[in-house]
């Protein structure tokens, strides 16, 4: 049995008296009420509830104003709370089915304003012939994008509803539709929903010269950077700058490991304008990562120091607002803005006829093959030589290599069949997080002693130093913890598994003659 | 999940207007609540607009041949369901009779509601009965109406020493005045010495009103049509009473 349509959409020419006039011919009904009202919907920037299959909606109207997350796929409401306005954050949300299910999605990205539309709503009952309700009809004329029906089924009437849909559909031929308004609403803005992800997806022709195909990486790249320029200046939420920096970086590795292919003097110039993006932007990323992860050293404390850590709270934030003052100076600098310019006027320019080099010449199915088994005979060379004894540095040097060949696994992903390289990037991923954990834990700690001295000069209490040294000795035990698991993760990356798909998707092949 | 009974020996004490007016009244507070209406007469199914019938009557219900939830109609309120009445539950008392344990069945058919529903008003017929019985074993709450005359108070003592006979520990009951009429010099005086016998009826007394009376024209719950007056105030303070003696 196919599902009983519920939403529909009207023609164009019908307006609402219209419809409620035609209707009157077909059933008893009675308007319950009719006003005049918003709707805004929100989501983050990266469409995480959209994603999850949800839309988050403001309604205000005179008489009311709630927030609602409604299921996009039956229209069904999940939760709703009688609220003025959409907090930015998921934990400024009071305790409630809004909060709980919006946190897990959400975390730490803040919810946006996507479009505003103004409507005329009606609440319509249809009545049998005791003047009981059976079936409830919503209906929402929007100005510029039509109206829409929906039905709302009442539990035991199933008939009844069964009665509406089909009039809807046969008499007053209205289009059932399962696209929510607000897919009509960004198109309409010149939008889709999901135009933004994180993710890199580049889709690259195999045989395209290594060259041209560099500069459509680099493209999709300094579009990532763009887009996350305003909400890094501003602010928003900590994933700007993180994704803007991911790109930054990205563009970097790019320079470095797809070798050869642009004119030397071109990737000293923009090496060293990148790597002073990545300079610029670090502090900040920094203090951001110590703000998320407050709430883990809050909870790694013993409960009669977990208070007494709350100055360390008030010192990052200062400390993170003044970073991001100075970051924002930066990104507003015309110096900034000429540069990224003329990086982008290189990226649009024609491409000689013949490449600047063999590697530019090569088609780029060609070169990622090359260069990927290059790095990857690389990383395995430099982890077989680790041992217990080994210094951080090596370890180090080893976490930098596993980042380039990540990145230039990232960067070709499509030419390669799909579950293998997917594959192989979470492997090298499980791998990776490894030895970030082991890295991250040593900066933090040396971070926390050199905050501890700056916040002597504050008059903070003894008890607050206390507590950061217990965090210190706890992100000890987690770097200690991290080493002591490198031998085995290092054991999975390296097994003949993922060795033999490496080898089958980048090595050379040599071709065996046939006797 | 509280299931609620309003209950009385005697009938026309004001049992439906009670379930019908505080289920009315939870479900407003965000409660979803269900009202089952057990009576043959099909008083409350009447007040929410509903036919008092239910496919395959008493039968059918008591052998669980039918899930409850099958059963259940949404009312015009937000929150608020009804199971309707059926004119066969006037034998609810022989079918009940015919099943092993008849005195856990309706405990066992509820069962299933558990997770649906945050309040269950069972509206009762009166007298005493199998049926009732089996809606003593199913409720945690018993809420008796009394209009404060002299049998009234014997029909609670009767009800009192059948509960404490039975040994229902799991039943709390909570008797409270209805229909109570300030103008009868009669009303006054009951009410006064026997909340001092009786300190565990409740202090709220709902009136005979008019405005009661009018639910079997309006056909709704008086909230939904009256936005206030005395009567609906006194439902909600008793409503108040209720949730915190049930906390």
């Amino acid at each position: 049995m196919t599902a009983l349509p519920l939403h529909f959409e009207l023609p164009e020419h019908m307006a609402a008296e219209k419809f409620l006039n035609k209707l009157s011919k077909k059933i008893n009904f009675q308007i319950a009420s009719e006003h005049y009202a918003t709707k805004t919907f929100y989501d983050s920037f990266d469409w995480r509830l959209y994603s999850a299959g949800i839309l988050c909606e403001l309604n205000q109207s005179k008489v009311a104003s709630h927030i609602s997350l409604i299921d996009r796929n039956t229209g069904k409401c999940l939760a709703l709370e009688n609220q003025q306005e959409v907090p930015s954050f998921s934990n400024q949300f009071q305790d409630g089915r809004l909060k709980t299910q919006l946190d897990p999605i959400l975390e730490m990205r803040a919810l946006l304003p996507l479009c505003q539309l103004p409507y005329q709503i009606f609440h319509i009952n249809v009545l049998n012939k005791d003047q009981k309700t059976t079936v409830r009809i919503k209906f929402e004329a929007y100005e510029n994008l039509g109206s829409r029906i929906s039905l709302q089924p009442l539990k035991g009437y199933d008939k009844a509803v069964a009665r509406v849909s089909q009039l809807f559909e046969k008499s007053l031929e209205l289009v059932p539709t399962q696209s929510s308004i607000l897919n009509s609403a960004l198109k309409l803005q010149g939008r889709k929903a999901k135009d933004y992800s994180s993710k890199l997806i580049i889709k690259l022709d195999p045989e395209l010269r290594a060259d041209h195909a560099s500069k459509v990486i680099y493209r999709a790249l300094l579009n990532s950077i763009k887009i996350n320029e305003a909400g890094t200046i501003a602010d928003i939420d900590t994933e700007f700058l993180h994704d803007y920096r991911v790109a930054v970086r990205r563009t970097r590795a790019g320079l470095s490991q797809i070798k050869n292919v642009f004119p030397d003097s071109v990737v000293t110039k923009y090496a060293s304008f990148f790597a002073w993006l990545g300079q610029i932007t670090s502090t900040t990323r920094d203090l951001d990562v110590y703000l998320l992860n407050y709430k883990q050293y809050k909870a790694a404390l013993p409960k009669s120091l977990q208070e007494d850590i709350t100055p360390l709270y008030t010192f990052l934030k200062q400390k993170q607002k003044q970073a991001q003052t100075e970051l924002a100076t930066h990104l507003k600098n015309p110096n900034y803005i000429k540069q990224l310019l003329a990086w982008e006027q290189f990226l649009k320019e024609p491409l000689p006829e013949k490449g600047c080099s063999n590697a530019a010449n090569l088609t780029i199915k060609e070169l990622a093959d090359q260069r990927i088994w290059k790095v990857y005979k690389r990383l395995i060379k430099e982890a077989n030589e680790i041992t217990e004894e080994s210094p951080a540095e090596s370890l180090h040097d080893l976490r930098k290599t596993c980042k380039k060949l990540r990145y230039l696994m990232e960067f070709f992903q499509n030419l390669y069949p799909e579950n293998e390289i997917k594959a192989l990037i979470k492997a090298l991923k499980g791998f990776q997080s490894v030895l970030g954990d082991f890295q991250d834990y040593e900066v933090q700690e040396n971070s926390l002693k050199k905050f501890s001295e700056e916040m002597m000069a504050n008059k903070v209490e003894s008890n607050t130093f206390l507590a950061m040294g217990v965090l210190v000795q706890y992100l000890d035990s987690m770097r200690n913890a991290a080493r002591h698991d490198f031998t085995k993760q290092y054991a999975l990356f390296k097994q003949e598994e993922n060795r033999i798909v490496f080898k089958s998707l980048f090595a050379p092949h040599i071709e065996v003659k046939k006797s | 999940m509280k299931v609620i009974a309003t209950y009385n020996i005697k009938g026309g004490v004001g049992k439906t207007s009670t379930a019908v007016n505080l289920a009315y009244l939870a479900a407003q507070s965000g409660y979803r609540t269900l009202v089952w209406d057990l009576d043959p007469q099909g008083a409350s199914s009447y007040y929410f607009r509903v036919k008092p019938k239910i496919k395959g009557g008493s039968k059918e219900l008591i052998a669980g041949e039918r899930e409850l939830d099958g059963l259940i109609k949404a009312t015009d309120f937000e929150n608020l369901d009804l199971l309707p009445a059926d004119f066969s539950f006037r034998n609810l008392d022989l079918v009940l009779d015919t099943r092993k344990k008849p005195t856990q069945r309706l405990k066992k058919l509820l069962q299933p509601l558990s997770d649906s529903y945050d309040f269950i008003f069972l509206d009762c017929p009166p007298n005493i009965s199998l049926l009732s019985e089996a809606i003593f074993e199913t409720s945690d709450i018993l809420l008796s109406p009394i209009i404060p005359t002299t049998l009234s108070l014997r029909t609670l003592e009767q009800l009192k020493t059948f509960i404490k006979e039975n040994k229902l520990k799991g039943l709390k009951l909570i008797p409270f005045f209805s229909m109570a009429d300030r103008r009868k010099k009669m009303h006054r005086e009951i009410m006064e010495t026997l909340s001092e016998k009786h300190p565990d009826i409740l202090q709220t007394a709902i009136p005979y009103a008019s405005d009661i009376e009018r639910m079997g024209l309006e056909r709704m719950p008086l909230g939904g049509y009256t936005n206030k007056s005395r009567s609906t105030e006194a439902y909600q303070s008793l409503w108040q009473e209720i949730l915190n003696a049930i906390k």
